[in-house]
Formats: C-alpha cells, structure tokens, sequence
C-alpha cells in the first residue's frame, strides 16, 4: 500500500508547502498554530466547530484534492482527545445556564468521532467510518485499522490523527512527565491506496505496542520481522524526548536520529506528523537535509509506556 | 465467544442479568441526582473498590465498571505466551466523571487553571484494565459515540481475522454523568417515564450505565485454553449514514447498509436471522428509521426482536457491548428477550417487538447499535454446529 496524498496543519509551516521538511526549526516559546483559512468549512460551521474538527476537515480535503479522489472505502480518524473544548463550553453552559435552556449544539459537537463524522458528511460517503481513541497510540492504530481494511480488499483510505488541547480539564504535559515540552496541537490526513506507485511512498508496516517492557527490543522484533537490519534504516524519526534517544542510540547510529517531536511540539496524536515529515522527505528528490533516504522508522515513543512504530520505504 | 462478563442496572453478573431479562424486571428508576429517570449500577464507587480488592480507589468509575464485567469475562482464562491476547476497550466517558467533578469544583471555587486530573483522556481507562488482567501489547480504545461498544468488538474481530491476535477480551464501560446527562436534557430527548421502545407513544430515552465485555478466541486458541465456544461472531460491518450529527436518516440508509452487509459477511440470508436486538433507543426518530431499515432488510414479515432498552437504559458506548452480551445470551439459552412496555405498533410500520422472553431455536442473532455522526455497526453471531 502506498501514500497518496498527505496534508498537515501544524505549529509549522507544513500545510500545503511540498518540502517543509528541509525548511524546519525547531518551536520556540512563542509558537503557535499556523491557521488555514479554513475556506472549505462554511462560515456558521467555522464559528461553532471546534479546531480539532476544522483542521482534520481541512486536511481531510486537501488530502482528496490532491489526489485527486473523492470516495474512499473508509474514513478512520486518530484522536486522543476529540472535541474537548467543545466539552468545556457545554460545562461551562450548564454551569452558567440556571435554570434556562442549555444549547445543545456543543455536545453533539464533542463526541471523539466528530471528525470522522462530519468527513463523511461532507462527502456523503457511507463507507467504513472509525475512531481510535486510544492515547498515544491512537493514530497507529488508526493506521492499523487501515492496513487490515486494504487487506480485506479496501482500496483507498483516508486516514488521519487530529488533537486539541484543553488544560483546564486534563494535565497533559503531567501526564507525559518530561521536562520542557512544547505542548502544541495539529493535524495530519492521508490517503491510503493499495498497490504502489511510482515517486509515493510505500506503508510497510505498522506496530502498536502499549505497556511496553523495552524499547530496543520492540524496534528488533519489528526490524526483524520486516527483514531489515539497523544499517538499512536510513532516518529514525522519534518522539519521546531524552530517554527515548537514548534507547535508539543503543541500536542506531545517532546521526540518523531526529526529534520530530522537537519541531511538531507534544500532542497524543503527533506521530501524524512524523509521518507527513517521512512521505515529504521520502517524496522530494535529493532531499537538502536528509539526501535520498530508502528506509524511514518512525518510532512514537511520546508517553514512555507506548510505542508507536510505522515503517515507511521509497518506492 | 468462550465467555462473557456483564454489569449493568439489572444485574451485577451474567447470571443476575439473564435472570431479570427472563422476569421482564427493569433497573430504570428516578434518579434522586440528576432528577430523571436513569438506570444505575446499584454499587457504589467505594464498594466496587472493596468488592474486587484493588489497591488503590482514585479509580474513575468507567474503569471500575469495566473491571467488575472484564474480570468476569476473562474468568479462568489464563495468560499464554503462545497466545497472542489483546483487549479492545469503548468508552465516550473514560476519566471524564473525575474530570468534571474537579472541573466543576474549581469553576465553583472561581478558580481558572490546569486540571490536575491525570485520568480524563480515554485511553487511561483501557489501560487500567490491561494492567489488571495482565495484557500487554495490541491494546486499543474506540469512541464513536453509542456505537463504541459493537465496533470494538469488530475490531477485536478483525486483529484475529487478519492473523495479528489469537484471542482478544472485547467490550466496553460508561458510566453516569453529569455531561451525558445534561447533554441529552438539553437534547429534549427524554421520555420522562421507563422508555417505550418501538412504540407509538414513545417519548424518548433514558440514560443508563454499565459494562460487557466478551473474550473472542480463534481456533489455535480454543486449542490450547480448552474453552469451550458459546457461539461465534460471524458477521459485523460498520457503515456510515453520512446524513446528520444526531439524527438517523428518515430511510436509515446506514443501519441498512451495516445490516446487509454483516449479514454478507456472516453467509447468511436475512430470512435465516431468528432473533435481533435492535438498538431501540426509544427516541421518535431512532426507533422510525431503524424499523425503516429493518422492513427494507426482512420485509414486515420479520424475525422476533426487541430492544433491551427499556430495561437499562441507554448506556452509550457501553450499549453496543451489552447488547451483543445479551444477544450472546439468546443463543446460549435460546430464548428471544424482551421489550419491556411496548403496547401500540408504529402506525408507519406496524412492527411488534417481542414482549415475553419466549424458548425457540435460535441459530443466528443480530445485534445493531448507532451513534452520533451516523456510525452504523451490526454484529451477527451464530450457534455452534
């Protein structure tokens, strides 16, 4: 199966912009979400959805335009949040509503599987419709689902991670319990299609491993199984800080190392942008920071207790 | 299907569910809380802590529900290297009742800020479970709303189909609270009485809480646990109604699709389905569009069928769960359940529920559950031969 089209919505300038991943610095203080003008959501939808739901409907469709296709076989969505600021403004109605009517709208809105709902809509598609909300693991699987679903004779999949952040009702960067993190949101969809074609890449494999034991014994197994040696992975794309860096350098050679989370920021779903930073890389020739790259790992080791792999290779 | 695990409004264990399904006794009642008519786990968070020995009891009570039903289920089995185990858990809720709880408190207090909760994100919830049980590696969450609890059953399915899994503890936890209940309020969607699914009368739904969960296991398994199958999932489909949020579509184009479809899957002809336990929310528009969509499937000359509904509640991604738990229950009892107060047919379409549990062969039930965003999923499970 390979990569059809992609497209992110970050904290960089990823959306739209083929190359990006020469062109990357890492976040600083004053980052921020780099905002589309959302033009394909109607302005009513645009004031009441929240950013989670315009940025995976964006991508969703820029995704679709570029291939271009409209009709895939399913619609499987990533999120470790949903819709939570949508939760908080309906608390915050019902708490400031008395006794008076309390709209509704908010709460329909916050279900997790609002993204890949409302795609569907868009494209009144009644294919195969899921969302995988399970943490940092939620885009793997997602991924997952997707790879079963071609297997079972699905020929095209769109397929996304997107997260929001909402601090007033969960901790997050004490919950991840590492120093320093840049605690950023986004967006990233992909179209998934059987076969392979020339210049895309190609989706080898997907691992999603929770409560895990050892790092370097899960990347073995999975580079085993794939049969590839370390020396054949030419990039490893990681999350996970530190710790995670250390455990990689036990088995690859640092300079292929890259902290993509060092330019995505911390989300649960940010492995989706390790993946549109792999297919840009992995599509553009002669790349000016990584050259021609065959083999790239993506390893989402973001909450120490997961791991997220995805192995990517150039057609 | 080697065994299942259920808690709910009516019962504590499998047993004390079938039994209350077969009196036609109900667990909906007024709840003194929120002031609506609810069906409620009649244990409290304090006394499911004591009741299974755990170590600690800051647990939200998604996961103290699902571990009352998961520890049942997983039962006797036991953990064997040469069977690759995953779990699959649904839930909307998750840490959500801990995080409005500090929400609320804070916002009282006038106090703005960061949470202190470390449990809202759904995937906690699944975890404690896994580290209860002792599973490690494929474990997933799914949240589509009120269809969470069948989808993660498929996809518990679909990793042992597609050879990555051999046996697989699927199901899924939500709990009441105060969200859910406020949302469907501001809604408008209650029936201010016990729900009356299928009815002409019918007003709406009721909340419920509770959780199922079901351990699937393929043939190399059955080979080394020496579990004996109850019966077998045999068809599932998830289809996407692509018409409204809320709202099923007037024809129910996506509870048709997911329908047929399962039953492809299964290969089985509709006029070979005995029993189905409809989703049945007791809402005006649900329970018109999926009778639509069962008159479009098996003509109105259709199998028995009910919606449990009216005896626990709507218990959100948990219902998907539950249902297929009871439709699990038909098979090994062969019995038809019940739709509690159902008097007066839809004019539109003229389908009766079953209104006693009634002794018959049963070789194929269907279960259908529908969420929020028109996600569609049937599941179809079918006697041993």
């Amino acid at each position: 199966m390979f990569i059809r089209a992609s497209s992110m919505i970050s904290f960089q300038p990823t959306f739209r912009n083929p190359g990006f991943s020469g062109r990357l610095s890492p976040l600083g203080k004053q980052s921020s979400l780099i905002t589309p003008s959302y033009e394909n959501i109607p302005l009513l939808d645009r004031r009441r959805m929240s950013t989670v739901l315009k940025m995976g409907i964006t991508c969703s469709m820029d995704c679709l335009e570029q291939a271009p296709f409209q009709d895939p076989d399913a619609i499987i969505v990533g999120t470790s949040m949903g819709c939570r600021t949508q939760t908080r403004n309906f608390f915050d109605n019902v708490l400031e509503a008395k006794d008076g009517p309390i709209s509704p709208t908010p709460f329909i809105f916050s279900t997790h599987n609002s993204v890949a709902a409302q795609v569907s809509m868009r494209l009144q598609n009644y294919s195969y419709n899921m969302t995988h909300t399970h943490g940092t693991l939620s885009f793997e699987h997602a991924l997952l689902d997707s790879i079963l679903g071609l297997s079972e004779g699905f020929k095209n999949v769109l397929v996304g991670g997107a997260d929001e952040l909402e601090p007033t009702l969960y901790n997050m960067p004490a919950r991840v319990g590492r120093d320093d993190l840049t605690v950023a949101i986004g967006a990233g969809f992909f179209l998934l299609s059987a076969g392979s074609a020339e210049g895309r890449p190609t989706l080898v494999d997907v691992a999603c491993n929770g409560l895990i034991d050892s790092v370097a014994e899960l990347i073995a197994e999975f580079v085993k199984k794939n049969s590839l040696s370390f020396e054949e992975i030419d990039l490893v794309l990681y999350a996970g800080g530190k710790q995670t860096h250390k455990e990689l350098s036990l088995l690859f050679h640092v300079g292929k190392l890259v902290d993509y989370e060092a330019f995505s920021g911390t989300w649960f779903t940010n492995s989706c942008f390790g993946l549109a930073f792999a297919v840009d890389v992995l599509t553009v020739e002669d790349h000016p920071v990584y050259g021609n790259c065959r083999n790239i790992l993506i390893c989402n080791n973001v909450l120490s207790e997961n791991l997220g792999l995805v192995l990517l290779t150039r057609s | 299907v080697t065994s299942i695990g259920i808690v709910s409004p009516i019962g504590l264990d499998a047993g004390e569910n079938f039994k209350s399904l077969a009196l036609g006794r109900g667990g909906i009642r007024l709840s003194a809380v929120y002031n609506v008519m609810t069906g409620d786990v009649t244990l409290s968070n304090e006394q499911i802590v004591r009741q299974l020995d755990l170590p600690a009891s800051d647990y939200s009570r998604t996961t103290l529900l699902a571990l009352i039903a998961a520890r049942e289920a997983w039962g006797g089995s036991k953990h064997d290297p040469l069977i690759r185990t995953g779990l699959i858990s649904a839930t909307s809720i998750g840490g959500l009742d801990r995080s409005e709880k500090s929400y609320i408190e804070r916002r009282l207090k006038g106090l703005e800020g960061t949470s202190k909760e470390l449990v809202h994100d759904i995937a906690s919830t699944t975890d404690a479970v896994a580290r209860d049980i002792g599973i490690k590696g494929c474990i997933s969450t799914i949240s589509t709303a009120c269809s969470s609890g069948a989808n993660s059953i498929m996809y518990g399915a679909r990793l042992m189909q597609n050879n990555l899994l051999d046996r697989a503890l699927v199901g899924g936890s939500d709990p009441l609270v105060r969200y859910s209940v406020e949302g469907f309020r501001a809604l408008g969607i209650y029936d201010p009485e016990v729900c009356k699914p299928f009815d002409a009368r019918r007003k709406g739904l009721n909340l419920g809480e509770g959780s199922a969960f079901m351990v699937l296991e393929n043939e190399h398994s059955i080979s080394r646990s020496g579990r004996k199958p109850i019966c077998k999932l045999t068809g599932w489909n998830n289809s996407a109604d692509a018409f409204h949020q809320t709202s099923s579509s007037a024809d129910g184009k996506g509870a048709w699709l997911s329908i047929i479809k399962a039953l492809e899957k299964a290969r089985i002809q509709p006029t070979q389905v005995d029993y189905i336990n409809a989703h049945g929310t007791g809402t005006r528009n649900n329970d018109i569009s999926e009778s639509k969509a069962f008159i479009k499937v098996f003509g109105r000359d259709m199998a028995p069928f009910s919606s449990t509904k009216g005896f626990i509640g709507h218990t959100l991604a948990a219902a998907g769960a539950i249902e297929a738990v009871f439709s699990v229950m038909a098979i090994q009892t062969q019995s038809v359940l019940p739709n509690l107060h159902f008097e007066t047919p839809i004019e539109d379409t003229g389908l009766q529920p079953a209104v006693k549990l009634e002794r018959r062969s049963i070789e194929h039930v269907l279960s259908t559950s529908f969420g929020f965003g028109g996600n569609c999923t049937s599941l179809v499970f079918s006697k041993v031969k």
